[in-house]
């Protein structure tokens, strides 16, 4: 219902169900006719308490357990995770571990970004776009499920190293594949820089300036469209990183067309950086010893996930389960973006704004208790949290 | 023929109905196939529209009930009613008198206009912009599709369609009036808000458009008239432009491949925004349309 304040407003609700969403999230967009003058956002319909549930669970099972906070890059929460708590324990992945890692991370960055340009051309109308790269998405989906066993938690982290090996004939079906999405990507850039309808719906629209964007904090592939050289592969180099080292790919418009650019052409690097690995993939071990109990001490643990950075902070206490699990995903950063550039555009241009920083809603949702002074700290158990969850929901 | 007859079952009516719902399929698969995707079965707009005829029909809070159950059928019988000026499958029109295709033109704009009032009748939202949209790319394409089909009109000097579809029926005017053609045909997307003018039901912006509260018989109404208003269009443009469609084997072949080509074009396009469609159609689509009926009317007096 419009609002009653003085001047009565036209708001637009955009969830928490709606076709554009794939995901709940609660956007209310002010309309002056079609011009978009005001909006906010209201997240948490998909809180899990993960970050709590880490706390009851051993260190190797929390691995399982982080890796479905997205269904999307699930990989990079393992990986982020394996390698703070193998930080930890003083223990470092076999180089080759190391190279299975980054293959899979890159993969799966390949099928992330394929699934973004289907979803984003479907916010414009451009169903064909979204076919065919889904179509193709299919290809990259299968080499993971071919070399893990599964197409979305592919679970190939285990803490100091990984669960199988790439053997040659995986490689070579590998290889195929990339061939095959290499045409493929080259004529989506064809696409997404010469197709005049769609340029009429991306080029200029939701352009965010360097200053801009260091202010609004976007990191990621949203970051780099506004040419904030901000990749943590390229900034410190983790797990096999710094044997096969990527560019961050910039783009200095800003607008969508830049953010399609950037991903695109993302696609290219990650081919090249899997085609390396897979040509030099050192040899020897898949894992290391890993104990038990990790000794106390907390560390920080950082990746490029394929919406941006992905920040762990882990702490142990000493025992055979962490004492606190914070995963800072980044979606989180670039919602804030969007709230900013959608006021004075164009309702239509809403839904691609959105889907310009290919947000992940899930993973964004936590729950923030504030103590007031004078009172006493309150300690939130596991069943506390869940009753609270149940009763929350009930409303 | 009776005209009840032919208002009720055939050419209009009934199989007008049907044959609505089969080009829809056609339509529909067309598009599937060129998206790389498997498409509907043949039954599938049978079976919505039938299930959706079967369904209750909920009136939502704040929309005037006379109004909102009424809407669809004035839209369907519009659509029908613009039919008896056509002709349809290899017959001629079964109803006919001067200036008809003026009336018929404005039947067919009855059916945008219901949808935009039964969008404007409800107090939901999406409903609202989806009717301001609907609305506002009725005047965008009206007057160039208009226009488009004034040019074979203008050429026969008479505004009857039955009279214009016979001089027609031996004369390819898509050649002399290449325009107009396009215009004409372009025109139809927009009068039926296919992809790339489908601003007014943008499903990631606005639900459904003006149809978001439609629900049963109402929306199954609007479906159908939707399909009448495809094969009434494309029968005047094939009747208009492609030499005619006085035998059944013309009739389906020429609307078939003009189908084909609105699919090819559906399927090619980015949605436009409403005010670039707008821009789209005043900017280029008017004005080459006028170019086109200028020229026109000057070769006539000059012959």
């Amino acid at each position: 219902m419009p609002t009653t304040e003085p001047r009565e407003k036209f708001i637009v609700p955009i969830g928490p169900q709606h076709p554009a969403l794939k995901e709940p999230g609660h956007f209310e967009f002010t309309v002056d006719g079609e011009i978009v003058t005001g909006a906010t956002a209201r997240l948490g319909y998909v809180h899990r308490g993960i970050e709590k549930g880490t706390e009851d669970r051993s260190w190797v099972q929390n691995l399982y357990l982080l890796e479905r906070i997205c269904g999307i890059c699930s990989h990079s929460h393992a990986l982020a995770y394996a390698l703070g708590v193998e930080k930890l324990a003083g223990v470092e992945a076999p180089p080759r571990a190391q190279a299975i890692r980054v293959l899979v991370a890159e993969l799966e960055r390949i099928h992330s970004h394929l699934l973004w340009l289907g979803v984003a051309a479907h916010e414009a109308g451009f169903d064909t776009l979204f076919m065919y790269s889904w179509r193709d998405r299919e290809t990259v989906m299968d080499l993971l499920e071919n070399l893990t066993g599964n197409r979305v938690n592919y679970s190939a982290n285990v803490l100091g190293g990984v669960k199988f090996d790439v053997s040659v004939e995986q490689a070579d079906a590998i290889r195929r594949g990339l061939d095959f999405l290499e045409e493929r990507t080259q004529h989506y850039l064809t696409v997404v820089t010469t197709d005049s309808m769609f340029l009429r719906r991306t080029r200029g629209i939701a352009t965010m300036s360097k200053q801009q964007a260091e202010a609004l904090g976007v990191i990621g592939p949203t970051a780099r469209a506004s040419d904030v050289p901000r990749d943590v592969r390229v900034e410190s180099p983790y797990a096999a990183y710094t044997t096969f080292p990527v560019e961050a790919v910039l783009a200095t418009a800003g607008d969508l067309e830049a953010r399609f650019l950037v991903r695109v052409k993302e696609l290219f690097e990650s081919y090249r950086v899997i085609r390396e690995i897979l040509d030099r993939m050192p040899a020897g071990d898949l894992t290391a010893r890993m104990p038990r109990r990790v000794k106390e001490g907390e560390t920080v643990s950082r990746i490029e996930a394929p919406r941006g950075e992905l920040f762990y902070f882990i702490k142990s206490g000493g025992g055979d389960r962490p004492e606190r699990v914070k995963a800072r995903t980044p979606s989180m950063f670039n919602f804030a973006s969007v709230l900013t550039l959608a006021v004075g555009h164009q309702l239509a241009d809403i839904p691609m704004i959105m889907a310009g920083i290919d947000p992940c809603f899930s993973c964004n949702d936590r729950l923030v208790v504030v103590n007031r002074i004078g009172h006493e700290a309150d300690v939130w158990t596991w069943e506390k949290l869940r009753q609270y969850g149940i009763e929350y929901y009930r409303r | 023929m009776n005209p009840l007859i032919a208002l009720l079952i055939f050419p209009g009516g009934l199989f007008l109905l049907l044959l609505g719902l089969a080009y829809e399929w056609v339509d529909r698969k067309l598009v599937a196939r060129l998206q790389n995707r498997i498409g509907p079965r043949w039954f599938q707009p049978f079976a919505d529209v039938l299930k959706l005829l079967a369904k209750e029909e909920v009136v939502p809070d704040g929309a005037n009930p006379f109004l909102f159950l009424g809407l669809p059928m004035v839209a369907l019988a519009g659509a029908l009613t613009a039919a008896l000026y056509v002709p349809l499958a290899g017959l001629p029109p079964s109803y006919s008198f001067p200036g008809d295709l003026i009336v018929t033109v404005y039947l067919l704009s009855l059916m945008t206009l219901c949808i935009g009032l039964g969008g404007a009748n409800t107090i939901d939202r999406f409903s609202l912009i989806g009717a301001t949209r609907t609305l506002t790319q009725l005047f965008s394409y009206e007057a160039p599709f208009l226009l488009a089909l004034l040019g074979p009109a203008i050429v026969v000097g008479s505004w009857q369609i039955g009279q214009i579809a016979a001089y027609a029926d031996t004369r390819l005017l898509a050649l002399t009036q290449p325009v107009g053609f396009v215009v004409a045909l372009i025109g139809l997307m927009g009068k039926l808000e296919m992809p790339p003018f489908d601003a007014p039901e943008a499903e990631t912006e606005i639900v459904a458009g003006a149809l978001t509260e439609y629900s049963g018989r109402g929306y199954a109404m609007f479906r159908l008239g939707k399909g009448v208003e495809l094969i009434v269009g494309l029968a005047l443009v094939a009747a208009f432009y492609l030499g005619g469609v006085s035998d059944p084997l013309s009739f389906f072949g020429k609307t078939l491949l003009l189908l084909v080509v609105v699919a090819a074009l559906q399927s090619l396009f980015a949605r436009l925004r409403i005010e670039q469609t707008v821009g789209l159609w005043w900017r280029y689509g008017t004005l080459l349309a006028l170019a086109q009926l200028l020229f026109t009317i000057v070769t006539e007096v000059m012959v």
